[in-house]
């Protein structure tokens, strides 16, 4: 019997804002799943409707098979690590550790057998009879999760752990919960809004927006394959490209006009008609740059550009270019000393392509999505070309 | 950049301000003269003096009596107050609450006064230390839920929600996680009610009977009536004890860290 | 969210004591105060039957007018002085260190916990004829040889800011320790002098502030009784011992009780016009 934890239909609203519509989960046995998105999307929601803090509106919690919905978040086999971490300021390390244990009434010497197991994962045996005041964030952040992994809970809830600490130190301990997941193989239910986190971290991932789920997979499907604009445009960044289904190249592919070229190619896993508008979606690394027309290829699209604006980043450089009406973001990586070549520059007249594997079309888009992008502002007068209706 | 020493010369100056009345007092505690006009000599006699004054220490009494009754009910009334305040803010019951609570801070003491007596006198209630008790327990009662309110709203309510994520109820989680974590604010509220009881003159004087009184007002009637010297060196005495109080208090409230 | 049944019989139990004894043991005395003001009083020291409208007239008599215009003056100068005082002391205070800010405070506040009447005392002590002060101002030739600094409205006034000052610097300076200073460094920045800057600037930043340290003196100094009692003598007579002599040496009730009328009015009155005159959010913050 697998322990896996269960969304079905629930819905939670607090005054007049529905956090949580008619959302149904499952989280398998030993993964860590995370619930990725914006401020305000419900994630937390349902996080505290796992941990018991919130009663569901609709809809059923199930703890491996079992209907927890009704139940207190003291009766649950489930633990949280807060925020704030929230450690209880009057008790020492050990104290904290301990509270779970001494609270089910164990047995003294198991107590402090687990204890002790715990400070030694967490390595900070040397700490235990501090205050949670002397303590630094990560150092905090390790005895809230020793506090409630010695529980043996079924699942662990974690809510944005590393959102208080700075970076260095969010990347070490992202490595370290990695690694205490896989030492300990607890079911582990992470909410963040950061998606390096999510991505890094995660078995899989669900997306949320708005209360709802745009969409589950794991992170490379979440990547390689968003099926809504707003997936698309939340993780990593993305040129959106406004056109219509012509027709079909072959079976798998289809053909789109795209701000009045023609010929554009893409995989088709929509079945999206022709004659339908559509949203193609192409992120910027899978997109090429030269000033050297490419070899035509089968299922290679290919366009004539001028360049509008260039940021070099070290070892990548971003371009914007413009092909007709139509604007196209592109990322190129220097996997070459970069010195030696002539560099592309401002006004250059280039050619981008891509392949036809590589773009998607999104089932749904939204233009408030695009403010999630992290492109330049439009210059001034500019007609926005093949990119808005 | 340049900065005006004006505000410091101010500042140092209001020290000396404060500071030179309560010099003056304990210095003259120690002066052998008795009106204090000119220095005749280090004497402890008018504390020896003291010693013989049973009015005095009967007054003392009452009003470490009272204070200790005063400090006690009225923290129980405060802190239930101020969890209220808290826990359901907003609510029309507690808005009307808070200005309940909140008005015995802001208008004088006389008017206090003044309207327990009328309430003693209109019902025939007789006056004594019953109803300084009372008196002091209505003006204690807001301190002491100002104090703990604003402990609690600094309170991190997410701990509540740990205790519970780890398998305690409600009671396990009062009893091993929220009393003590406001234990230090209700011990600053109870020993700002203790230092108000003690301390309290204009209230006490007007819901006092004949034969109750406490050291405020026996002091009130030794400044009207009897011998400055005495006067100083009470006072000197009630400083010290005041000011080990305040210490105590701080030590209390903020811990070394 | 709405508080279901079981949470609103919490909060009833939690609020209910407090409110119960404080309804009756504040709000109900003060009602009545308004009550007996209408009734006569009992030549025999007690509350006499039926109504009157004696005791408000007796309100208007010269002699009371005169202490009434002599309290509010009294209270309006402890308060202009005090607020004078404490926004330099205030504003010291916000600008050092925070090592000396605590003992700062700390000297600040120890004085005001000792017993009041000590330090009234004391002043009175210090103030007498034969006193320092008055021997070092008339070595000056201050005053002449025969004053008395004591029993005068003007000593009200001194003993009044001594009370009342930490009073009125403990919100002025939590109100200028939240203040940004950087603010200061721009208006400088942007040409305005020292004292410019600190009018434009400052001080309307810790407006808050200075509305809590006027409610914190005004009021109370317009309900003083010991400072003008032990200080103040027949010329310094306010509104609070005319209460208490109308209790003590005249056992006049509804009179005390009119005249009590007048004081709460007055207290009341800039209460209320600072909850309405600020917009919600910028209530002064109470300590």
């Amino acid at each position: 019997m697998s322990e896996f934890l269960e969304f079905r239909g629930v819905s939670k609203r607090f005054g007049t804002v529905q956090a949580v519509a008619d959302v149904s989960l499952e989280v398998r046995k030993g993964e860590v799943f995370s619930l990725l998105g914006p401020s305000g999307c419900g994630k937390t929601t349902m996080l505290r409707l796992a941990a018991g803090f919130e009663r569901p509106d609709a809809g059923h919690v199930l703890l491996d098979g079992e209907d927890i919905t009704d139940l207190p978040p003291e009766k649950r086999k489930v633990n949280t690590i807060f925020q704030s971490y929230a450690l209880f300021p009057h008790m020492t390390v050990r104290e904290n550790i301990a509270f779970g244990l001494r609270v089910a009434k164990r047995p003294k010497s198991e107590i402090d057998d687990e204890v002790d197991r715990m400070l030694r994962l967490i390595r900070m045996a040397d700490q235990a009879d501090k205050k949670p005041d002397l303590l630094s964030g990560g150092q905090k952040q390790r005895v809230a999760i020793a506090r409630a992994l010695v529980n043996k809970p079924q699942v662990l809830l974690l809510d944005e752990p590393l959102a208080a600490l700075d970076l260095k130190l969010r990347q070490r301990m992202l490595i370290e919960l990695d690694m205490i997941h896989d030492e300990v193989g607890i079911t582990f239910l992470y909410v963040t809004h950061d998606q390096g986190e999510a991505m890094g971290l995660s078995d899989r991932i669900a997306v949320m927006d708005s209360g709802r789920i745009e969409q589950v997979g794991t992170p490379v499907e979440i990547y390689e394959a968003p099926r809504t604009s707003f997936v698309a445009a939340f993780i990593g960044d993305t040129n959106f490209l406004d056109g219509e289904v012509t027709g079909l190249e072959d079976a798998e592919y289809s053909r789109l006009e795209i701000a009045g070229v023609p010929g554009i190619v893409c995989f088709n896993d929509k079945a999206i008609q022709a004659g339908q508008p559509v949203f193609l979606s192409i992120r910027p690394e899978k997109v090429h740059i030269s000033r050297d027309k490419p070899e035509a290829e089968k299922l290679r699209n290919m366009l004539p550009a001028v360049v509008e604006d260039v940021i070099y980043l070290g070892s990548t450089t971003k371009y914007w270019v413009r092909a007709g009406k139509i604007r196209i973001q592109v990322l190129r990586q220097h996997s070459r000393f970069f010195l030696d070549e002539k560099p592309i520059r401002w006004n250059d007249e280039v050619w981008v392509w891509w392949h036809g594997d590589d773009g998607f079309m999104l089932e749904r888009y939204r233009e408030v999505d695009e403010d999630l992008l992290a492109m330049p502002p439009r210059k001034v007068g500019e007609s926005d070309g093949g990119n808005r209706r | 950049m340049k900065r005006s020493r004006l505000p410091i010369w101010i500042t140092v100056g209001a020290l000396i301000f404060f500071y030179l009345p309560i010099l003056i007092l304990v210095l003259n505690s120690f002066n052998a003269s008795r009106f204090g006009t000119g220095w005749q000599g280090f004497s402890l006699k008018w504390y020896a003096q003291l010693l013989h004054e049973p009015e005095i220490w009967l007054a003392a009494r009452n009003s470490f009596l009272v204070a200790f009754g005063a400090t006690a009910l009225s923290v129980v009334l405060g802190t239930a107050a101020a969890f209220a305040l808290h826990r359901f803010a907003g609510s029309r019951l507690q808005r009307f609450h808070y200005a309940l609570v909140y008005m015995p801070l802001v208008v004088p003491e006389i008017l206090m006064g003044i309207s327990l007596l009328m309430a003693f006198a209109a019902t025939g209630v007789r006056l004594g230390l019953g109803t300084i008790f009372v008196a002091h327990v209505t003006f204690c009662v807001s301190f002491v839920a100002m104090t703990v309110l604003a402990r609690l709203q600094d309170f991190d309510d997410a701990v509540v929600e740990a205790a519970r994520d780890l398998g305690a109820g409600w009671g396990v989680t009062f009893r091993r996680i929220v009393l003590p974590m406001i234990a230090p604010g209700i011990a600053a509220g109870a020993l700002l009610a203790f230092t108000l009881s003690i301390d309290d003159f204009v209230i006490t004087f007007f819901v006092a009977g004949p034969g109750s009184t406490t050291l405020p007002i026996r002091i009130y009637s030794m400044i009207k009536f009897g011998s400055p010297p005495l006067i100083n060196a009470l006072s000197t005495i009630l400083l010290f004890v005041t000011f080990t109080a305040v210490i105590l208090s701080q030590r209390i409230s903020s811990p070394r860290r | 969210m709405k508080a279901g049944p079981r949470k609103r019989g919490a909060e009833w139990l939690a609020s209910g004591p407090s409110i119960l004894w404080l309804g009756l043991f504040f709000l109900v005395p003060t009602l009545l105060v308004f009550v007996l003001a209408f009734r006569p009083s009992n030549p025999f020291g007690g509350i006499g039957a039926g109504w009157t409208l004696d005791n408000i007239r007796r309100l208007t008599d010269p002699a009371m007018l005169a202490v009434a215009r002599r309290t509010l003056e009294i209270s309006l100068a402890t308060t202009l002085i005090c607020l004078v005082l404490a926004v330099p002391v205030g504003y010291t205070l916000a600008r050092v260190s925070a090592k000396w800010r605590n003992f700062f405070l700390m000297l600040v506040i120890i004085p005001f916990w000792t017993n009041f009447l000590i330090r009234v005392f004391a002043w009175k002590t210090l103030l007498h004829p034969d006193g320092p002060i008055k021997q070092v101002l008339a070595f000056l030739g201050l005053v002449p040889a025969g004053a008395s600094l004591l029993y005068r409205p003007e000593a009200v006034v001194l003993v009044s800011v001594y009370t009342f000052l930490p009073f009125t610097i403990l919100p002025i300076y939590a109100a200028a320790e939240k203040f940004d200073f950087r603010l200061m460094e721009a208006a400088r920045d942007l040409g305005a002098r020292p004292f410019l800057a600190f009018r434009k600037v400052f001080l309307p930043g810790i407006r808050r502030g200075l509305i809590t340290a006027v409610l914190f003196v005004f009021i109370p100094a317009l309900g003083s009784y010991v400072i003008p009692d032990i200080v103040g003598g027949p010329g310094g007579e306010m509104i609070g011992n005319k209460i208490a002599q109308r209790v003590f040496v005249d056992r006049n009730l509804p009179l005390a009780s009119a005249l009590s009328v007048v004081l709460i009015l007055s207290v009341l009155a800039p209460l209320i016009s600072v909850l309405l005159l600020q917009p919600k959010g910028e209530r002064p913050e109470i300590l």
